[in-house]
C-alpha cells in the first residue's frame, strides 16, 4: 500500500506529458480499469448508496469508484455554532432509519439537528387548517396520513407504525445538508476502499470497445467513464447520482419529462423571538398562499429555516431586501390577510415593510387568517443566508437501463413544498442497495435487468405518486379565489372524514 | 448395457429432448410414450467406447448424442437464452430460488464451515445457473457440462461479457455428456440437475450415475415437476398450449416424477444419507404466479414444481 503511494508520488513529479502517457498505458479505453460500481455524483444520494453498499456484508467487497466534480473532503462545519446553512432538509423517520442502519447517523452533529413533533398547515385564503398533532392519537389514516407524508413534518401511518416506537411522536428531523454530507463522507472514509475521484469532471461516457477476437473479454456493452488524466473506468453498474442534468441519464438515452413552475424557492435562516430547549416539542408551520406556500421549519435554539415558494420576479425582489425587511416580510406573509400581503408584494420597493406591518398586524384577527397561536415571530434573518433556486418538476421515464441506474435528482426533481426531494433520493439509494445485495447473494450480474428491474419496480411508481400529489397540491393551492378555494377549505376541514377513501387512492404515497 | 444407454439419454439437455418430443407430437399426434415414433434412445448407436479424450472438442457425428435435426431447431432457442424477455425468462426468474434452496440444504448440516464450494452443473444449457453460481462469494469453482455444442457456444459467448467469470478456474464449460466427465479425486460439493428429470424416462438410473461425482457429505440438488392432474393442466395445457409461455412440447407429463417416489429411491441408495425421518432429504415446492414471479408455497411439491436435495453419506467411499 505504501509502495503504491510512493509510486504515485514519484509519478506526480514527472512532467505532465510523460505522466499522462504513463497513465494512458495503465488504463486505456481498450483496456479500462474494471469496477463493479461507478457512482457519478457525490451528493447525499450517491454517498448514501456507497455507504450502504460498503456497510453490508454481501456487498462490501464490491469495487466502487465515486466521481464528483466538487471537492469531497467535506465542508468545514461553521465555526460559529449559532450560524446555520440555508440548505436544510426535513428527513423523514424512514430516511433517518436508513442512515442509522448504514452507521451514518451517529456521525451527524446532533446539536445541529432538530426533531419536530407537529405541523401546522393552513390555507391563506380561506383560513381553514389541518393540524398534524402527533399527540392526537385519534386521527385516522387516509388522506391525512398521505398528505402528512408529503408536507415536511408529516406523520403517516407507516412511519407511525414502524418508526415511532423508537422516538415517540417524532415526525421529522431538520438537518443541514452539509451536516449530512460531512457525516456520509466521514463514514465512507472510515469504511475505506472507495476509490474517490473528486474535483473530477467526467470527460465522456461511452460503451466499451468491440472484443479483439472470439476468445477475449467483451466489454462492448459496458459503460466506460473517461476521466481527465486518461483514466477509464468500466462499470458493471453505472450509477447516475449526478443531478437534474444527469450525463449518465443522457448516456443511457433515458428521457426526463416535466415542466418548470415559473417559481423560485427563497431560502434563509431565521432567528425567532423565542429560544427552545432541545427537549421542547417543536412545530413546523406552512401557510398556503396564492403565490406559493411559505414554510418555517425549526432548527435548534431560536433558529428556523425558511422555504418560500414565489414567482421568480418576486423572489428576486425578496432577495434584494435587507435582512431586517425580509424578516418583516416573512412575518407579514405568515400573519396578514392576503389582500394586505398583495399590497406588500406589489409595493415592495417603495414601502417601509416594518412600519406597514406594525400598524396592520394589530388590525388583523388571528381567527380570520387561521393563524396558529403557537407561531413564533421572526426577529431577524441571518446575514448572507438568503438565496433562491428555480422550482422544477422532472421525472425520468425509467430509472434503469443495461448497466445503468439513476438515483436522486437524476431520476426525479420535485417541487420542494413537501420537502421530499432528499428523502426520495435516500429512499432510492436504500432500495437500490437492497436490490444489489439480493443480486450479490443470488449470483446475479448486478448490472443486468434481472437485478435492476426490482429497483425500478420498487421506486418509480412510488415516486411518481408522491410527485403527482405534490404537483397537484401546488396547482390547487395556487388558485386565489373561486370554487377551488371553497373546495379546498372544505377539503382541509373534512379531511379526516374523507380519509379512508383518499387513503386508498393515495396508498402508494403512504408507503413510499 | 441398458443403463449406459439410458445415461447417454439422460445427459441430454432438456431442451433438445423437448424439441424431439415436439416434432414427434406434431408428426403423429400420439401421446403414449411407448408409441412415440422417435424417442431419443433409439436414435443413437450404442457406442460404449468413450471418445479418445474428454476435452471440449466437438464429438464426431458417430459419437454425438445429439441429433442434427434437433440441433438446427435448437439454434433458435439458443440465441434467446439470455434475452430477458425470451423463452428462458421463467428459468431466469426461478434462478434465485435455486440458490436459496442450495443454501437451505447446506444449512441442514449444522456447523457452517467457511470452505468454498465446488459445483458441477449437469445440463447447464446457456449457463443461467452456472454463471450465477460462479459469481457467488462462497463458490470455489463451477464445472458446467452440456453435450450440445450450440448451447455451450452460447454459454461461453455470454461468459466473455463478464471479466469476473473469466478469472482462471472460476467457471469452466465442457461440451460433453456426464459419462465422459472423469470422476474427480475429491468430488464436488454440489451437483445440480435443474429442470432435467421431467424429460427422463428412468430418472433413478440417471441420478444414480451422478452419485460417484459427489464429495462425501456433498449434495445432489435438482428441480422438476410432480405428476398430478393439476401439473398436467398447468404445465402442458396452460403453460404450453394456452399461454405459450413455455415452448410447446417441452414437457412429457407421463415422465414427471413425484417427490415421494424420489424420496423412496433415495432412501435405498447406500451412497446416500437419506433416512426415513427426513435427514439428508430436502424438498421445497414452488409456484409461478404471473406478475409476481416464483414463490415458495408449503406443500406445493405435491402438485407442482419442486426442488429436491439428497446428501451423500459423510463417511462413504
Amino acid at each position: 500500500m505504501s509502495s503504491t503511494l510512493l509510486f504515485r508520488k514519484q509519478l506526480f513529479q514527472l512532467p505532465p506529458a510523460l505522466r499522462k502517457s504513463l497513465f494512458s498505458t495503465a488504463s486505456t479505453i481498450t483496456n479500462p480499469e474494471i469496477y463493479d460500481v461507478v457512482c457519478i455524483g457525490g451528493g447525499p444520494a450517491g454517498l448514501s448508496l456507497a455507504s450502504a453498499l460498503r456497510s453490508n456484508a454481501s456487498t462490501k467487497r464490491l469495487r466502487i469508484a465515486l466521481v464528483d466534480s466538487q471537492g469531497l473532503n467535506g465542508g468545514k462545519s461553521r465555526d460559529d455554532a449559532a450560524l446555520y446553512s440555508n440548505r436544510c432538509s426535513s428527513l423523514t423517520p424512514a430516511s433517518v432509519k436508513f442512515l442509522k442502519e448504514c452507521g451514518v447517523w451517529e456521525k451527524v452533529e446532533k446539536q445541529r439537528v432538530q426533531n419536530y413533533h407537529g405541523m401546522e398547515v393552513w390555507d391563506g385564503v380561506s383560513g381553514s387548517s389541518i393540524s398534524f398533532d402527533p399527540l392526537d392519537a385519534t386521527s385516522g389514516g387516509g388522506l391525512l396520513d398521505a398528505v402528512g407524508e408529503l408536507v415536511p413534518g408529516n406523520r403517516f401511518t407507516a412511519s407511525r407504525r414502524k418508526y415511532e416506537m423508537g422516538d415517540a411522536n417524532m415526525v421529522a428531523t431538520m438537518c443541514e445538508n452539509q451536516n449530512l454530507t460531512n457525516a456520509l463522507l466521514e463514514h465512507l472514509r472510515t469504511l475505506g476502499d472507495v476509490d474517490t475521484f473528486d474535483r473530477t469532471k467526467v470527460d465522456s461516457i461511452q460503451l466499451g470497445p468491440e472484443p479483439v477476437d472470439e476468445k477475449s473479454l467483451n466489454l462492448s456493452q459496458w459503460p466506460i467513464a473517461s476521466l481527465p488524466n486518461s483514466r477509464h473506468l468500466a462499470a458493471r453498474l453505472l450509477i447516475g447520482a449526478d443531478g437534474a442534468n444527469s450525463p449518465v441519464r443522457n448516456f443511457a438515452g433515458i428521457t426526463s419529462e416535466g415542466w418548470d413552475y415559473n417559481q423560485h424557492g427563497v431560502v434563509a435562516t431565521l432567528r425567532l423571538d423565542r429560544t427552545f430547549n432541545p427537549e421542547d416539542l417543536r412545530t413546523a408551520y406552512q401557510r398556503f398562499l396564492p403565490s406559493g406556500p411559505i414554510a418555517l421549519l425549526p432548527l435548534p435554539n431560536n433558529k428556523a429555516s425558511l422555504v418560500w415558494s414565489i414567482t421568480a420576479p418576486l423572489a428576486a425582489k425578496l432577495k434584494a431586501l435587507s435582512p431586517q425587511d425580509l424578516a418583516s416580510m416573512v412575518n407579514a406573509a405568515f400573519r396578514l390577510k392576503i389582500a394586505d400581503l398583495d399590497y406588500f408584494l406589489k409595493h415592495l420597493e417603495t414601502i417601509d415593510v416594518a412600519d406597514e406591518l406594525s400598524w396592520r398586524l394589530p388590525n388583523t384577527s388571528p381567527t380570520a387568517t387561521g393563524l396558529p397561536s403557537s407561531l413564533p415571530t421572526v426577529t431577524a434573518v441571518q446575514e448572507g443566508s438568503t438565496a433562491s433556486f428555480p422550482l422544477r418538476m422532472r421525472h425520468a421515464s425509467t430509472y434503469t437501463g443495461h448497466r445503468v441506474a439513476l438515483i436522486g435528482d437524476a431520476a426525479h426533481t420535485i417541487h420542494p413544498l413537501a420537502g421530499q426531494g432528499l428523502n426520495l433520493g435516500l429512499a432510492d439509494a436504500n432500495s437500490l442497495a437492497q436490490r444489489v445485495t439480493y443480486g450479490m447473494e443470488h449470483g446475479m450480474d448486478i448490472g443486468s435487468a434481472w437485478c435492476l428491474d426490482g429497483y425500478n419496480g420498487d421506486r418509480w411508481a412510488k415516486n411518481n405518486a408522491v410527485m403527482g400529489v405534490c404537483d397537484k397540491l401546488q396547482k390547487v393551492y395556487s388558485v386565489g379565489s373561486g370554487p377551488v378555494v371553497w373546495a379546498r377549505s372544505l377539503g382541509l376541514g373534512l379531511v379526516n372524514r374523507l380519509g379512508p377513501l383518499k387513503g386508498t387512492i393515495m396508498g402508494a404515497a403512504g408507503s413510499a | 448395457m441398458a443403463s449406459l444407454q439410458l445415461q447417454r439419454l439422460l445427459a441430454l439437455p432438456c431442451s433438445v429432448r423437448a424439441l424431439t418430443l415436439q416434432r414427434a407430437l406434431a408428426a403423429s399426434k400420439l401421446q403414449s410414450p411407448t408409441l412415440r415414433p422417435y424417442s431419443t434412445t433409439t436414435q443413437y448407436p450404442l457406442d460404449t467406447t468413450p471418445p479418445p479424450n474428454n476435452s471440449s472438442t466437438t464429438p464426431s457425428p458417430n459419437n454425438s448424442s445429439v441429433n442434427q435435426t434437433e440441433v438446427s431447431h435448437f439454434n433458435a432457442l439458443a440465441s434467446s437464452w439470455w434475452d430477458p424477455h425470451g423463452s428462458s425468462r421463467l428459468l431466469h426468474l426461478m434462478n434465485p430460488l435455486r440458490h436459496d434452496f442450495v443454501q437451505r440444504c447446506k444449512a441442514t448440516e449444522g456447523q457452517q464451515d467457511s470452505r468454498k464450494l465446488k459445483y458441477l452443473d449437469i445440463g447447464c444449457g446457456g449457463g443461467i445457473f452456472a454463471e450465477s453460481a460462479a459469481r457467488r462469494a462462497h463458490t470455489l469453482s463451477v464445472t458446467a457440462i452440456d453435450p450440445t455444442p450450440e448451447v455451450i457456444a452460447v454459454a461461453r459467448k455470454h461468459q466473455r461479457l463478464d471479466p469476473l467469470l473469466l478469472e482462471p478456474g472460476r467457471l469452466e464449460y465442457k461440451q460433453i455428456p456426464l459419462e465422459h466427465l472423469p470422476v474427480p479425486e475429491e468430488g464436488y460439493d454440489i451437483i445440480t440437475v435443474f429442470e432435467v428429470l421431467e424429460h427422463i424416462r428412468q430418472p433413478s438410473a440417471f441420478l444414480h450415475s451422478c452419485l460417484p461425482y459427489l464429495k462425501p457429505g456433498g449434495w445432489l440438488i435438482g428441480s422438476t415437476i410432480t405428476r398430478t392432474n393439476l401439473s398436467w393442466f398447468t404445465t402442458k395445457l396452460v403453460a404450453e398450449d394456452l399461454l405459450r409461455i413455455v415452448p410447446r412440447g417441452t414437457h412429457d407429463w407421463s415422465q414427471y416424477i413425484k417427490p415421494n417416489e424420489l424420496f423412496q429411491w433415495a432412501k435405498v441408495q447406500e451412497e446416500l444419507e437419506v433416512r426415513q425421518d427426513g435427514v439428508g432429504w430436502e424438498v421445497m415446492g414452488v409456484v409461478y404466479v404471473p406478475g409476481i414471479g416464483w414463490r415458495e408455497v408449503q406443500g406445493s411439491e405435491e402438485w407442482g414444481n419442486y426442488f429436491f436435495g439428497v446428501r451423500r453419506k459423510v463417511d462413504s467411499t
